[in-house]
């Protein structure tokens, strides 16, 4: 086994992971099926495209940029739209077999506004490009970069789960919502810091892909693809298996398309997702919540 | 009993307008009813499994594209009714043979189940086509617009007649008790398992010959063009903004969109996109029951 492609599978890995995270918060906590998470990722990088060509700050200042703007923009729809749906239980069902649908609404909305503002062409800019070289290794300092900042996001979230009390109400709401409710969790505050935090994650995300790849109005879509095949690799809502599942994901397709060819890469990313849900639908790693 | 009435008026006259339709002799109208129809038929067949059990499909277009790929394949050696029997056969094997799994999965997760199914159906052909060095196929014996104009109206209004069949049938009583409540069902002896797999493969095979028609509309094959996945989503949309509940709904929401798309879409197409996902979320949000729940409200209040 290479050490390069270990290195390439890593970096993968922890991107998916940190794409997932935010998409199974928003899940667990809001029982919200985000198509649109994907597009979340795709205005995180133009957030990180413009603050470079326009004010010339590099992504490490636009992490904070997309992360405030793709939150704002979670505060805006929960207080705007969901708060009231969801705090009626019978309109709260209703949204969530209809989620999905809805969301691809702000997902169109959210590709052709872009593309309509700023064209469809591609763009890209250089930044920490230059390759470092360890253990038989060639990492550029952008990958590095990215590695790290994901490491740390799915770290600090997972710890954040385990120690901080309010990481514990959290937890509550995603198990028995009903039953937190009742032990004194406030819901509502739960559930608007997780929609939040789920969409500055998702933009965070975009901003340390945007220093790795091209940037369209159109790029998002196999990022929320391949975020919905981790969570349901992980079980929906389950959050440690879902960073879990992440890697395993970039693994799986870094060793998978290394063993054939990329064009397999679909299929074989498709192929995952239909067998888990036909075999499995609770996820590899045990129980996931019941769908109400 | 009125309103019985006044639906079949309604029916009436839709058919013959569409009847009447080709001696009008202009072509781009014509193509805007072709669109119509595709849309109708794709949307009333959808609603047999889908508004009627509550298991929504976001990959019905996987019918369409195996009705496309089997007609291409058998088009020329078999003559073309054939091929298009042969379209219609093959979605609903495939409906047959994938069903029983499938169905077991529910909630959102047969929502996301049958959008993955769809992408693999597409992944995997894409993938036999560029094995076999194929990247599109061409129909050169295509028949007139008009030809098909007729096929396509007619498996739109047996796309109809099916839903309203189904609807008033002891199958369509149980299917409606599946999306209310499935172990009670299930409990009080409605054979759950056989139901829905019924109307999986009913609702397969109109998109199967459409997916052929729509092939000699367009005269060639793409497999990513025939399985894409935007056209399941418009017709979950239609569905949604016509109204689940009734079988006008589909009928209502695809005359607003293709009339929206006319005067949109080629001009502004990021315009046109922007404004469905703006109508999808409103409808999802302020009127459940789409636009056929105005003419029920209607109703009530007289």
């Amino acid at each position: 086994m290479s050490t390069q492609l270990l290195f390439a599978a890593l970096v993968a890995g922890s991107l998916y992971a940190l794409v997932a995270l935010g998409l199974n918060l928003v899940y667990g906590t809001l029982r919200l099926l985000n198509i649109a998470h994907g597009d979340l990722v795709m205005i995180g990088a133009y957030v990180a495209f413009w603050m470079l060509s326009i004010l010339g700050m590099p992504p490490v200042f636009s992490l904070f940029a997309a992360a405030a703007l793709c939150g704002g923009f979670g505060w805006l729809i929960y207080v705007g739209i969901f708060r009231k749906l969801l705090s009626t239980p019978a309109l709260a069902r209703r949204l969530e077999a209809n989620s999905l649908i809805l969301f691809y609404g702000v997902s169109v909305i959210l590709q052709n506004g872009v593309s309509l503002a700023f064209t469809s062409t591609a763009r890209g800019y250089q930044y920490l490009n230059e390759v470092h070289r360890f253990a038989g290794v060639a990492a550029s300092g952008n990958r590095l970069m990215l590695l790290g900042v994901a490491l740390v996001l799915c770290l600090g979230m997972l710890l954040f789960l385990r120690f901080h009390l309010f990481g514990w109400s959290l937890r509550a709401v995603i198990e028995r919502r009903d039953a937190a409710a009742v032990v004194g969790v406030d819901v509502d505050r739960v559930q608007m810091a997780t929609i939040c935090t789920g969409f500055a994650i998702a933009g965070v995300a975009g901003v340390l892909v945007s220093m790795t790849e091209q940037i369209t109005p159109f790029m998002g879509f196999p990022f929320t693809i391949a975020a919905f095949v981790v969570i349901v690799l992980g079980g929906l809502g389950n959050i440690f298996a879902g960073i879990v599942a992440g890697f395993a994901l970039g693994f799986i397709e870094t060793f998978g398309i290394a063993a054939t060819s990329a064009t397999y890469r679909s299929i074989l990313i498709y192929g995952l997702f239909v067998a888990v849900l036909l075999l499995r639908p609770q996820g590899l790693f045990g129980k996931a919540i019941q769908a109400r | 009993m009125t309103k019985l009435n006044l639906d079949i008026i309604g029916g009436l006259l839709l058919v013959v307008a569409g009847l009447a339709l080709p001696f009008a002799g202009a072509d781009y109208l014509m193509g805007i009813a072709f669109n119509l129809a595709m849309w109708i038929a794709l949307t009333q067949s959808w609603s047999i499994l889908s508004a009627m059990t509550g298991y929504v499909s976001l990959g019905h277009v996987v019918f369409c594209g195996i009705g496309s790929y089997v007609f291409i394949l058998t088009n020329g050696t078999l003559p073309m009714p054939a091929a298009l029997a042969c379209a219609g056969l093959a979605a609903a094997v495939m409906a047959l043979v994938i069903g029983l799994p499938v169905l077991r999965v529910r909630g959102p997760y047969f929502v996301i189940l049958t959008f993955g199914l769809a992408e693999l159906a597409k992944n995997v052909i894409v993938q036999i086509e560029t094995s076999l060095g194929q990247f599109s196929r061409l129909i050169f014996d295509a028949p007139a617009l008009d030809t098909l104009y007729f096929i396509m109206f007619g498996l739109a209004v047996a796309s109809t007649a099916a839903a309203v069949l189904v609807r008033h049938s002891k199958l369509g009583r149980g299917l409606v008790a599946i999306r209310e409540n499935e172990e009670a069902a299930e409990a009080i002896g409605v054979p759950v398992t056989r139901l829905k797999l019924i109307s999986f493969v009913a609702a397969a095979i109109i998109p199967g010959i459409v997916g052929g028609v729509l092939l000699l509309r367009t005269s060639y094959f793409e497999a990513a063009q025939a399985f894409d996945p935007v056209i399941s989503f418009s017709i979950v949309t239609m569905a949604i903004v016509g109204g689940m509940g009734t079988v006008r709904g589909p009928i209502l929401g695809s005359l607003a969109f293709v009339l929206l798309s006319e005067l949109l879409w080629a001009r502004f197409p990021q315009l046109y996109m922007i404004i469905l996902g703006a109508l999808l979320i409103l409808f999802i949000l302020f009127m459940p029951r789409g636009l056929s729940g105005l003419f029920e409200r209607r109703e009530v209040r007289r």
